[in-house]
């Protein structure tokens, strides 16, 4: 498996009012292309501060150290300008919100036009084809017509839709997704998930999975790593980490996730 | 014996579009419902979101007046209730809501969120409100020395521990839990689940329980409406509703809900056991 986004020994430190603090401490995991490696963790662990380091997004005076390389790239160290020409290009992200990533007074076409060409150019024309494109892959019903609709006339799971249509116009090597099924309904969660699956098979794009559900990790990653307070407390197979945590905490996690199958006592 | 009788609620809000040409339309949110619960039960009622639960959540606890139908308390319908015949009632019945810090005054002790109820209702405590409290805290795991605290002190799952106790202060027969432990992490969760269930088991009250996260449902409930688009499309025991679904959306709702690998689960657990 070539190594397509490797994550060495990253920390990241932030200043606070008591003296910095390391909220990612010491983490290195690998991607591979059409792979999916999990982050997983509770409120605190740092499992988002880890992906918005990937993209150079943390909050101002926070400090790096390690290496994040994509296809042997170094990214830690890259100046603004070099790093927008990477998101939504190379890298790209779906956050939990789609209500607030996307701007409520474009239509979603331009929004998806805009981005790609930021990065690819070409004329508005083009850009809208590509627009449309993205919006049927998505499996936006009539993308010819949505493609001029506003984020406000789209429901949750549609908006959803339109955010990964928009990560992956630029046909980007890796896809972040942070708890992008988090805010939806369970019957609309399945479905992205299984578009994302799907998508990824056809793209080969890796794909790096924030969320805090062990459940929707393991029907999506093929590694995962378990955080734990901005520690890197377990990191391996899903099937490994599923059937055989090495780790007390990864234990004391997966016993107290509710099981819809299990048989209870009355 | 039956607790609560809701008897074929109906809610609509009144939508209003903007611009010159503004038209009001009607928007029914919940749509002839009815269920009982029985005293010392925990029902729940989960649903995607819209599908109208926390709106009966709310008609239930009299916080919202529903459009038509009626809410019978005890034997007593309370759906216009006002003036002492409320304030019984609000004794019998409190609420523990989602988010637990926008739930408690950040600018009250715990000593004064727990025992709020209390002042409202003109209640003394037998031996003072320290020891009340702290007896209150020391039984929902709480440590009982914090009592002079204030909310922004404790962690999200000690907040919502605070906000049960309070609940409890009254010596309700029904408590509601609106999406209660949803904000919570899973390991805080199950906590705060299994403090639930026992404080059922020692004092005998009974539970509307409101959530979306079926495997949650599944651990606390004896029974189960199932909402959606303002309707119980199904309501039977938790057996029945788990296993034996005779709904279609029910049917959807329990497929979609996502699993751990089971054979890796199953592995775990036997070496675990082993």
């Amino acid at each position: 498996m070539s190594d397509l986004f490797v994550v060495d020994s990253l920390t990241v430190t932030l200043p606070t009012s008591r003296g910095p603090v390391d909220v990612v401490k010491d983490v290195s995991f690998t991607v591979g292309r059409d792979d999916t490696v999990g982050i997983v963790g509770e409120s605190g662990s740092g499992k988002s501060m880890t992906a918005l380091a990937v993209l150079g997004l943390l909050p101002r005076g926070a400090q790096t150290s390690g290496s994040v390389r994509l296809e042997g790239t170094e990214l830690l160290g890259k100046s603004e300008r070099e790093l927008r020409a990477v998101r939504g290009n190379a890298i790209s992200m779906v956050f939990q919100d789609p209500l607030s990533s996307l701007n409520p007074y474009y239509t979603v076409g331009l929004q998806i036009s805009e981005m790609y060409q930021t990065h690819r150019g070409g004329s508005r024309r083009a850009a809208k084809h590509v627009a449309i494109e993205a919006l049927e892959r998505v499996g936006i019903p009539d993308p010819g017509r949505r493609v001029d609709h506003y984020p406000h006339q789209f429901s949750g799971g549609q908006r959803q839709r339109v955010m990964i249509a928009m990560a992956l116009c630029c046909s980007p090597s890796l896809l972040i997704a942070d708890e992008p099924t988090t805010a939806l309904d369970v019957t609309v969660q399945a479905q992205i998930l299984e578009l994302l699956a799907e998508l990824q098979s056809t793209t080969g794009t890796g794909m790096i999975f924030i969320t805090h559900d062990l459940a929707v990790i393991s029907s999506i990653a093929q590694r995962v790593l378990v955080m734990r307070e901005g520690d890197p407390v377990e990191y391996g197979s899903a099937e490994q980490v599923f059937s055989d945590p090495r780790h007390e905490y990864t234990r004391m996690l997966l016993d107290a996730v509710p099981r819809i199958d299990d048989e209870v006592s009355a | 014996m039956t607790l609560l009788q809701v008897r074929g609620v109906t809610k609509q809000f009144v939508t209003r579009s903007e611009g010159a040409m503004a038209k009001r339309s009607t928007f029914t949110a919940v749509d002839d419902v009815s269920f009982e619960v029985e005293l010392g039960e925990t029902l729940a009622i989960v649903g995607e979101s819209g599908s109208g639960k926390s709106t009966t959540a709310r008609i239930a606890a009299r916080l919202l007046e529903p459009t038509s139908g009626s809410v019978v308390f005890d034997g007593q319908d309370v759906t216009r209730a006002g003036g002492k015949e409320l304030a019984t009632f609000r004794n019998n019945v409190q609420v523990v809501f989602q988010d637990p810090f926008s739930s408690l005054n950040p600018r009250y002790t715990v000593e004064r969120i727990i025992t709020a109820p209390l002042t409202y209702q003109g209640i003394a405590p037998a031996g003072g409100r320290r020891a009340f409290t702290q007896e209150l805290m020391e039984r929902v795991g709480l440590n009982p020395d914090h009592y002079r605290r204030y909310p922004a002190q404790f962690s999200g799952g000690q907040a919502q521990r605070i906000g049960i106790a309070r609940a409890l202060a009254v010596n309700p027969k029904l408590v509601i839990c609106d999406e209660a432990v949803s904000a919570l992490d899973v390991s805080i969760q199950a906590q705060v689940l299994e403090l639930l269930m026992r404080l059922q088991r020692e004092s005998g009250f009974s539970y509307i329980f409101i959530a979306h996260d079926l495997a949650v449902v599944r651990q606390i409930s004896q029974r189960v409406a199932v909402m959606n688009r303002g309707r119980i499309v199904e309501v039977g025991s938790r057996d029945q509703v788990f296993g034996d679904p005779q709904d279609e959306y029910t049917k959807t709702l329990l497929a979609a809900v996502p699993r751990i690998n089971p054979e890796w689960d199953a592995r775990r657990r036997q070496k675990e056991a082993s």
